[in-house]
């Protein structure tokens, strides 16, 4: 009848890997291991932070732009934009229907892109320039 | 039609389903959604860790600018806000990992965890706010 009937493919293997949201476990996956890195990722950063108290802002420029500051803070940015993504993105999955779920997965990219790269620009700009 | 119907002639008393507005109040439900919104509450708050990290790439007036904001009383309370969510929600997802590995989830250990989420997030909290406030 239609082209799925005349596929060669069997029906365990079109089926497979598409759940409810059509892609199957691979962003509960991805969650799951950034948050993995998150965990120590995040109790880094807050603890650079807490050296940062009582610094100007030439003290901070200087804690930042030495490289393991800067790398962590790299790190924790670009991870923590992602995870985020993923978390967002399934929270619009389940609760945003019709045409508004295609505008809010992309203004979910957007808005976590553009945070990522802002972050990175920044780090970058303290210890390059 | 129920009155023309011969297998049910009587519509008889049944139980009918529990509406969504009616269910018993438990705490690891209310931490699975608490879940979700300290995280969405950390996805806008990202806004000032790249504010902060912009900030301190440009010029002093920029940065005592964002200093100026995170001093004040309000600029305080996001940052306390910021806190506890990170670490409410770090908790959650050592707890979501712990149980998706397949453990924790019987009666006394998913409570236990659930509250150590909710009490460890507070404690977390007043720890690096008590740190803060010694330094200042």
């Amino acid at each position: 009848m239609n082209q799925s009937d005349r596929s060669l493919r069997s029906a365990l293997g079109r089926a497979r890997y598409l759940g409810s949201a059509r892609r199957g476990a691979q962003d509960s996956w991805l969650t799951q291991v950034s948050a993995a890195a998150l965990i120590l990722l995040a109790t880094g950063f807050v603890l650079m932070l807490l050296t940062l108290l009582n610094k100007d802002y030439n003290g901070v420029r200087i804690e930042l732009g030495h490289p393991i500051p800067a790398i962590l803070t790299l790190l924790f940015a670009m991870t923590a934009t992602f995870h985020m993504h993923l978390g967002m993105r399934s929270i619009i999955l389940d609760y945003v229907h019709g045409h508004a779920r295609e505008w809010a997965l992309v203004a979910n990219i957007c808005f976590a892109g553009a945070v990522a790269l802002a972050c990175v620009y920044a780090v970058l700009r303290i210890g390059f320039v | 039609m129920a009155s023309s119907d011969p297998i049910s002639p009587s519509p008889a008393a049944r139980p009918l389903s529990p509406h969504l507005g009616i269910y018993r109040f438990t705490l690891t439900m209310a931490m699975s959604i608490a879940h979700r919104i300290t995280g969405a509450g950390l996805y806008v708050g990202t806004l000032l860790l790249a504010w902060f990290l912009l900030a301190a790439s440009m010029d002093a007036s920029a940065f005592a600018y964002f200093s100026g904001f995170i001093q004040s009383i309000f600029g305080r309370l996001i940052l306390i806000g910021f806190t506890w969510a990170l670490f409410h929600h770090l908790l959650g997802g050592v707890r979501h990992l712990i149980m998706d590995s397949g453990y924790g989830m019987e009666h006394p250990e998913r409570e236990h965890l659930a509250q150590a989420t909710l009490i460890g997030g507070l404690v977390l909290t007043l720890v690096v706010w008590a740190i803060v406030l010694a330094v200042e």
